[in-house]
Formats: structure tokens, C-alpha cells, sequence
């Protein structure tokens, strides 16, 4: 809670967290679904501060942490060939493939370069003709426009030298598989606001109603969250299932139009394996076959990866809320954000990391001593 | 990595019929695509962008009140970002203007 101290808002996050404690009449399990959430939550002590109302359970959407291994093992190998040059967003760049990571694969003499929008990937190979420009496509429904816009653009200016290495997931099938889960615990959802910025929440409805769960679309801010939080907990009170929308600023029903209209145009769902989930039906997306073109599975041969996730790692029972970051027995020893054996301890955004980053690593060895 | 930064659109332009804008980052100016924002932006415009692409268009307060929680949340890490794309000569500027 000193945490909150610091907090400009702090007075009125304080008397919102105290309308939800008396409010609550049992102790209620939620999810918040993105990693931003997460890292705001863990920062600002949010869980603590809501104390016996609410048990939050940091949910898998971190993109960057829910990137299979073989993705990852697939990107190092296309970023280790000659005449290639792997781009990528910059947080994935550390993220550790079965033997190493792109950063390493940079210091063997790799041309792996960090941009900031897929459309630099392709200004890059437009810019450079004779080489191979690959972009590491990753992210949820809020990356997945610019992705497909790069691709559609790379068609249109008849640029052939530019393929995507494509790792997309999509948010609700993976609260379904959560639900659908006989060990599930979970409530109520903290949905990811950025990602309805662009969808909107019609695809929540169902979800909402076949499972009798109130989902409430929430930014990341501290009093963002502890609204959505505060909404979800009067749904839960009062035996409603509804979908509600805290994050009014940024988000409409319908989302951004023309973006979801280009993301059909150039991907489809596909089966996608989530790191510490394992796979999950019609989650991901991946190109249609038009634009296979630009597919750069397809167009680098890097023979079948297929490994296995550490057995230590224990992030699946972390993802659906059976276990604390610091609960598990490699946390902060054998998994450090330096050395991450799994998913949540890859980027700042992962559950396990915030917990190290913000100071839990220390109450955990408290109590244990 | 979700989350998008708030900016102001200084100037729009096409780019061989793609929607652009020069969009400006608490001093920190590069092209974004306006293409998902098109018929509703103009100069001046606050947006919030996610990795080069204007998401959705929001007011000046909430766009500096969103642009200062991310910035006591470390959450700017995209600001990085744009820095090496631009001293890769990417992003429509020279890395000098950032």
C-alpha cells in the first residue's frame, strides 16, 4: 500500500477501494487480462489494497510471454541466416528460445534490428533490395492492424523481399479455454482496454452470458482498474453477467471498423500454441492463403522446431490463478527476469516479473525465513 | 505492449495513397498511419498510437493525463523504439528531429 503513496489519485483510489470492501460480501476471484493491468496492479499494491474483497489472478495477455517456444526457436533460426535482416518490437529481443535469444544471435553476427512499426520492417526492405527483411509479427488484436497493414502495403507496392514471422493471439478464446477449465476459479474479467479499443466488445457478449460472468472492458491506470473492479464487484453482488464498458475515453461496442475489416482481409484464425497454456483452438491468427507470399515460414526453410517448455516452470498454474509468481519454487532462483525459465518472467508485463520487479520477491523470502 | 501513446497530429499527408501524419510525442515526432482514423482526423487532433498506427482519437486532456500515467507507469518503452527506427533513417523523419 505504501506503494499508492505515491500515487497522485491516491486519496480517491484509496475511498474506491474502500467503497469495494464494503461492498463485497465474500471474498470474489478475478482476472485482469492484460499485462499493462498487470504491471500497474503489482506496482501500485492494487491487490493488497483491495485486501479480502477481491483476489485478483493476473491473466496471460502478455503477448510477449505467451509467444511459444518454437516460435521464438523459429525466429532465431530465420534471424541467424544470411543476407536476413529480423526486425522486431524491441521487448522480444531477450526472450529466451530453447538455446538462446535474439540478442545473442545479434552478437554471432545476425542482423537483428529493433523498430518501432512493421512499416519501418518494410521501408527497410524497400530500402534494402537485396536483402531478405523479416518482421517477428506478434502481439494480440491491438498489434494485429498494423501487422496486416504491412503485409496488404508489402502486396501493393510489389515489395517482395519483406515476409512476417507470424505469432498473433486473440484474447477471448483464451478466457473460454481459462472458463472452460474444471480447475477454473475465475469470476469476473478485467478486459484488456487497447485491445477493445480496436474490436470493441460484441465478441464478449456470448462469453459473458454462456459462462454467467461479468466482463468489464478496463484501462490501465490505477483508477481505471479499481472502477472495472468496483463495476464487476456491484455485477457480482447483485447476480449479473453483463458486459460493461469502464474504459469510456477510448473504447465504443463496435471498436476501430477499419481495422478489424483489415485484419480479415489478411489473416485468418488458426490453432495457436500459447506458451505456459499450451494450444488453444482458433486462437491465433495466421496469413490467408493469398498472401503466403509473405509468410516467412514458408519462405525460409527452418526444418520442424518442436520443444518442450521447461518442466520446472510452473506458469500454467500461474495463468489460471492456482499459484502466486512467488509461490513457485523457481521464483527469484532458477527464474529471474535475467534468466527466465518461462513466460510470465519474460517482459515487464508478465505476472511473475512484476512480482519480481515490484518487491514480491523479498516479502516471499520474508516469509519463508 | 498493448499500450498505445497519446500524440498530437502536427501535418497529414499521403504516402502513395496511404493516410499519414506527422504526429508529436511529448518532443518526440514521427509518420504514423492514419489510415484506421481517416475519416475523422485533421490537424491538430489528439490519437492514441499503437506501433506507428493511430488507434482512436482522444481530447487534449485526456490525451497529456494518459501520456503522464505512462510515463509514472514506465510504460513509454515504444518512445525507445521509435528512437532506433529513426536512427535507422525509418519513420519519415531523420533521427536528428527526435
Amino acid at each position: 500500500m505504501k506503494f499508492l503513496d505515491e500515487y497522485r489519485d491516491g486519496e480517491i483510489a484509496r475511498s474506491l477501494a474502500r467503497r469495494i470492501r464494503e461492498t463485497a460480501t465474500r471474498r470474489w476471484v478475478m482476472m485482469e487480462v492484460c499485462g499493462g493491468q498487470t504491471h500497474t496492479i503489482v506496482k501500485q499494491g492494487l491487490d493488497e489494497l483491495l485486501g479480502d474483497a477481491v483476489e485478483m489472478i493476473h491473466g496471460p495477455g502478455c503477448p510477449v510471454c505467451v509467444t511459444p517456444l518454437e516460435q521464438i526457436d523459429k525466429a532465431l533460426a530465420i534471424a541467424a541466416l544470411p543476407n536476413v535482416i529480423f526486425t522486431s518490437f524491441g521487448d522480444m529481443l531477450r526472450v529466451p528460445g530453447s538455446e538462446c535469444d535474439l540478442l545473442q544471435v545479434r552478437a554471432r553476427g545476425g542482423e537483428v534490428r529493433i523498430v518501432y512499426s512493421p512499416l519501418d520492417a518494410l521501408e527497410l526492405a524497400i530500402k534494402n533490395p537485396d536483402k531478405e527483411v523479416v518482421f517477428f509479427a506478434v502481439g494480440f488484436e491491438t498489434t494485429a492492424p498494423a501487422n496486416a497493414m504491412a503485409v496488404w502495403r508489402a502486396r501493393e507496392l510489389g515489395v517482395s523481399n519483406f515476409s512476417v514471422l507470424v505469432s498473433h493471439v486473440t484474447v477471448p478464446p483464451a478466457m473460454t479455454a481459462l472458463l472452460s477449465d474444471p480447475t477454473n476459479r475465475v469470476q469476473a474479467f478485467l478486459a484488456a482496454g487497447h485491445v477493445c479499443t480496436i474490436m470493441g466488445w460484441q465478441e464478449y457478449e456470448p462469453i459473458a452470458a454462456q459462462y454467467q460472468v461479468p466482463i468489464v472492458v478496463t484501462g490501465f491506470e490505477p483508477l481505471d482498474i479499481l472502477e472495472g473492479v468496483w463495476m464487476a464487484v456491484q455485477q457480482l453482488e447483485s447476480g449479473r453477467h453483463e458486459v460493461e464498458n469502464q474504459y469510456v475515453r477510448a473504447v465504443t461496442r463496435a471498436g476501430t471498423v477499419p481495422a478489424r475489416h483489415i485484419v480479415e482481409q489478411v489473416f485468418e484464425l488458426v490453432n495457436r500454441k500459447w506458451r505456459g497454456l499450451g494450444e488453444i483452438p482458433a486462437s491465433g491468427l495466421g496469413l490467408r492463403q493469398e498472401f503466403a507470399a509473405y509468410d516467412a515460414e514458408l519462405k525460409f526453410d527452418v526444418g520442424v522446431i518442436q520443444v518442450d517448455e521447461p518442466a520446472e516452470c510452473q506458469a500454467g498454474a500461474v495463468l489460471r490463478g492456482q499459484l502466486k509468481p512467488n509461490q513457485c519454487p523457481a521464483f527469484g532462483t532458477l527464474c529471474t527476469p535475467e534468466r527466465p525459465l518461462g513466460a510470465p518472467m519474460v517482459s515487464s508485463e508478465g505476472a511473475c516479473a512484476a512480482y519480481y520487479n515490484y518487491g514480491r520477491y523479498r516479502i516471499a523470502q520474508t516469509v519463508e525465513s | 505492449m498493448c499500450l498505445g501513446i497519446p500524440g498530437k497530429i502536427t501535418e497529414i499527408h499521403a504516402d502513395r495513397g496511404l493516410p499519414m501524419g506527422t504526429v508529436d510525442f511529448g518532443g518526440v515526432r514521427r509518420d504514423v498511419c492514419l489510415a484506421y482514423v481517416a475519416d475523422e482526423v485533421k490537424v491538430g487532433d489528439y490519437a492514441i498510437v499503437h506501433v506507428g498506427f493511430a488507434i482512436s482519437l482522444v481530447d487534449e486532456e485526456e490525451a497529456r493525463r494518459t501520456f503522464e500515467a505512462l510515463r509514472e507507469m514506465s510504460q513509454l518503452e515504444e518512445l525507445e523504439w521509435m528512437r532506433e527506427s529513426a536512427e535507422q533513417g525509418l519513420g519519415g523523419l531523420p533521427a536528428s528531429t527526435s
